[in-house]
């Protein structure tokens, strides 16, 4: 187990690592003049022009400037952001809570509620509930997040002034407010995002269980428990859906970077100060060193977020801890 | 035929309909415009679908908007869906050392978040015509394509009428193309169709942060942008586009299911 | 004094969305005596395995049982038992053995798991107490280690050893009944034996009855007590082991007994019975066996024989069989 999770760790650091490469890559190798481009429109002196080209080495040949730009983000240096003149370290630093609570939760329900659902669906296919849930779920899968998330709004937020409509947290909230104050509108605000995300995203893993479970409940293995006169309750649990959790897990890690996709589009839309936002403002802002920052984070996370995917599958499924 | 692929062909139909007809039947949008007393009007019957802080008609806008959205989805699939086939084939054709890089290629080209590299290229890239945004969308597809046809053509390689084709001396290429690519068409076929709503939601939302295409042509996606900042007293102009989008994903989707179970009877 | 299992007129269909309903056993009777061995023999699709599964209520939720069936398991008609009330018998009184062991098994639970699971299912047990139980079980079926193997997940075993697990699960409950639905099929020829002679033991020890179904009149041999031969849905011949082995009544155990390979005797084309076995939907009328019977006579084609004796304890559903009978009666 140890030396499988020692060569896995190094497989996604070097994973990581060449994303970066290519990320890094990219910028370089499209057409024009890439210190024009990271300027852009902005206005810069001889002395911050300089600057940028030896930190970005646009006037070396293109492997010395990626070795550079590896180097210094080992360092924990990704540059300086040209839109706000700040470490870009920092910045992400400030937007990453924001983006890791959003994300998490949405995980956490959508793998815990998601997997109920689609258990119960399985177990009973016929009834109108199951039928249900099955069509709202293509149809939360076919809606944009972004779309449900202005829908919401406008409902709740609008028309029924029950949540706020964006934002982490009410500004006009003294700072020395009683805590349930603070958590309570901290929570309020969590909701629309939240919920956006969710009902996007939990068609996955619900209809991805409910077709392993429906795989597993006609299984041969099903009738010899039955056969030994095990209780109804168990055998769908320890007998149908146990088995049918390996497909899910293997869900868990692929699905990651549409995770990430997901959450800009949300981000956005309700201000919300995460990585997801961070990215997507800076691309309108044309501010590279920015979106490779947070491009670079963004593929940090997936990569661990599959590792430790992987960990829950090999824990999972005793077939493949021999393997 | 299932009721749901009924649907799914109904949707298709008004939407191919909307975005080939539309155009030509509505109203021009850009002409004849009010500004003092035409803006934000709900809809009517001069106004099916009300009107936009311009007083365009939204209806003629939507019927302007599917084209674009509609096109570039397909635009972006097809780009992905043929490079995806060609890094499929030669990865699953490949044995030893090709084989296990390109296997790592494509295992890379899915741990980038495909909207890290579409927001790194359009930062770097800045504008770009639409059809342009449609390729990139598509450039960006491949790895799951080639993924699906890795394994398919890895699966179909050890059939047995490969192994006779290769006794009869084909050669490499006219096996992939004659004995294995047909093979891999029907699953490449059903995630093509899935992939269309994949990107025309990319679309939509990347039209939606202002980067899609620039106005006063505007596919769905910029139409929802627009509505943003009167959403509270015009529903209809995100409605509109809103439904749109589902309506167009959703006919995707089932359509991509009913394919599945007829291509693939097999598979849940 | 009361058979320990009697099966009287066992009819199982399956309705049909158009048409009649498809019969897969038609009128099935027999009966099982505490600690005696019944061979239930019949090629696929002759509807013995879902005799089997019948017994502790386990026929596909599709399946109808007949309206005169009964299943008496020690006097009480379980045939009309609740779900629940099943349960008490499945695994406590009447345990299946099932064929595929890999299939059977859950996989991602280890197979100590899986035996406690039987104990605890029927008797209040502790965990500790039921692990050391586990491993008793194991021992008795002829594992080794089984202090470690208890642990083991079931793709960790070889096939042979799993099957002896499931043996052990069977046993869990102290059951009065085994019924051992192709238990050696999936396994190769020298486990086969082995397995076997497991329930052999098994069977002495413990006083327990023995319901094996096969297609293989080979290991019925020296291994049961009787046997019961099965074609489309019905009973061909029923007798002792011995009696059916001397002499064959029925044309389809003799052709079983002809197609079976030996080592001894001349060379040859190996015969066997033309035709193939008729689908519960295309059952021919009169006799079912009649398209395929080398000694066919014309009330065959009309009338289905009912299962005569023709000897003590030796019964067989044939014409033919029947009337040379009688004849050396006279």
């Amino acid at each position: 187990m140890i030396g499988w999770l020692f060569r896995r760790s190094a497989d996604a650091v070097a994973t990581a690592l060449v994303a970066v490469v290519v990320l890094v890559l990219l910028v370089h190798l499209l057409p024009g003049d890439p210190l024009a481009v990271l300027i852009g429109e902005r206005e810069v002196d001889a002395a911050q022009r300089a600057a940028l080209a030896a930190s970005w080495g646009t006037d070396q040949p293109i492997w010395i400037a990626v070795g550079h730009y590896l180097l210094s983000l080992g360092h924990g240096d990704l540059g300086l952001a040209m839109s706000e003149n700040r470490p870009v370290t920092t910045i992400l630093l400030e937007r990453l809570w924001p983006t890791l609570l959003l994300g998490g939760l949405t995980l956490v329900i959508d793998f815990t509620v998601g997997l109920a659902l689609g258990l119960w669906s399985a177990l009973h296919p016929e009834s109108w509930r199951a039928r249900l849930i099955g069509a709202l779920t293509v149809v939360g899968y076919s809606l944009p997040s972004f779309v449900l998330g202005m829908v919401l709004v406008s409902v709740f937020a609008q028309r029924l002034p029950w949540l706020p409509p964006a934002g982490l947290a009410d500004l006009t909230l003294p700072l020395d407010a009683p805590f349930a104050a603070t958590l309570v509108d901290r929570l309020k605000h969590l909701v629309l995002p939240l919920a956006s995300m969710v009902i996007a995203t939990i068609a996955v893993p619900l209809r991805q269980q409910r077709s392993a479970v429906m795989g597993t409940v006609t299984q041969p293995w099903v009738l010899a428990a039955r056969a030994r006169g095990v209780s109804p309750a168990a055998i769908a649990w320890r007998h149908c859906w146990r088995p049918a959790l390996t497909p899910v897990v293997t869900l868990l890690g692929l699905w990651l970077p549409m995770l990430v996709g997901g959450a800009v589009f949300i981000e956005m839309l309700f201000n919300w100060p995460g990585i997801g936002s961070l990215i997507a403002q800076a691309t309108a802002s044309r501010d590279i060193p920015l979106v490779l920052g947070a491009g670079v984070l963004l593929i940090v996370m997936v990569q661990v977020g599959s590792l430790v995917a992987d960990i829950l599958y090999r824990v999972v499924d005793p077939v493949q801890r021999d393997q | 035929m299932k009721l749901q692929t009924k649907v799914g062909l109904g949707l298709l139909g008004l939407l191919a309909l909307l975005a080939m007809v539309g155009p030509f039947v509505t109203v021009d949008p850009d002409a004849q415009l009010d500004l003092l007393h035409g803006t934000l009007q709900p809809p009517s019957l001069s106004h099916l679908l009300g009107t936009d802080e311009f007083s365009r008609d939204v209806l003629a806008r939507l019927a302007h908007g599917a084209g674009i959205s509609l096109g570039v989805g397909l635009i972006a699939v097809v780009v992905a869906a043929l490079l995806g086939m060609a890094i499929g084939l030669w990865a699953g054709d490949s044995e030893g050392m090709a084989g296990k890089m390109l296997r790592r290629v494509i295992n890379l080209g899915l741990a980038i978040p495909r909207i890290v590299v579409l927001l790194v290229l359009l930062s770097a890239i800045g504008a770009v015509p639409i059809w342009l945004l449609a390729v990139v969308l598509g450039m960006t597809g491949w790895p799951a394509m080639a993924r699906l046809v890795r394994g398919e053509t890895l699966r179909l390689r050890t059939a047995q009428y490969v192994s006779a084709a290769q006794a009869l001396g084909a050669t490499r290429a006219r096996i992939l193309w004659r004995d294995i690519l047909p093979g891999a068409l029907p699953p490449l076929l059903v995630a093509a169709t899935l992939g269309i709503a994949d990107a025309m939601l990319l679309e939509a939302g990347l039209s939606f942060l202002g980067l899609g295409a620039p106005p006063p042509a505007a596919s769905w996606g910029g139409m929802l942008l627009e509505s943003r900042s009167v959403m509270a007293v015009a529903p209809w102009m995100v409605l509109a586009p809103g439904l749109a989008l589902v309506a167009a994903t959703s006919a995707a989707t089932l359509l991509g299911d009913a394919l599945r179970r007829r291509l693939q009877p097999d598979v849940t | 004094m009361t058979a320990l299992l009697e099966v009287k007129d066992l009819t199982i269909s399956f309705p049909q969305a158009q048409g009649e309903p498809v019969v897969a056993v038609d009128g099935v009777s027999f009966r099982v005596s505490a600690g005696e061995v019944l061979a239930l023999v019949g090629e696929s699709g002759c509807g013995k395995s879902l005799t089997g599964l019948a017994l502790p209520g386990l026929l596909p939720a599709a399946a109808r049982l007949g309206a005169t069936s009964e299943i008496r398991f020690k006097g009480t008609d379980i045939s009309r038992l609740s779900e629940r009330e099943l349960r008490n018998y499945r695994g406590r009184r009447i345990a299946m053995v099932f064929q595929d062991p890999l299939t059977s098994l859950n996989p991602v639970m280890r197979v100590g798991q899986q035996i406690i699971e039987a104990i605890q299912a029927h008797r209040q047990v502790g965990r500790a107490e039921a692990r050391a139980r586990a491993i008793e079980l194991l021992s008795e079926v002829g594992i080794a280690d089984p202090g470690e193997r208890v642990d083991s997940y079931p793709h960790q075993l070889s096939g042979g050893m799993r099957q002896r697990v499931m043996i052990a699960i069977a046993l869990a409950g102290e059951p009065d009944l085994l019924v051992a639905d192709e238990p050696t099929t999936a396994l190769d020829v020298t486990v086969q034996a082995q397995i076997l002679e497991l329930l052999d033991r098994l069977r002495a020890a413990r006083g327990m009855a023995v319901l094996l179904i096969t297609h293989d009149l080979g290991i019925v041999a020296g291994r049961a007590d009787r046997v019961m031969v099965m074609y489309a849905g019905r009973m061909a011949e029923t007798a002792s082991t011995a009696a059916l082995f001397a002499a064959p009544a029925h044309p389809y155990t003799r052709g079983l007994f002809a197609s079976i390979p030996r080592l001894s005797g001349e060379g040859g084309r190996l015969p066997s019975i033309p035709g193939t076995v008729p689908r519960p939907d295309q059952w021919p009328t009169g006799c079912r066996f009649n398209p395929r019977c080398p000694v066919v006579i014309p009330i065959c084609r009309e009338q289905q024989p009912g299962l005569d004796a023709i000897a003590s304890g030796h019964r067989v559903a044939c014409w033919v069989a029947a009337k040379t009978a009688a004849k050396t009666a006279r």
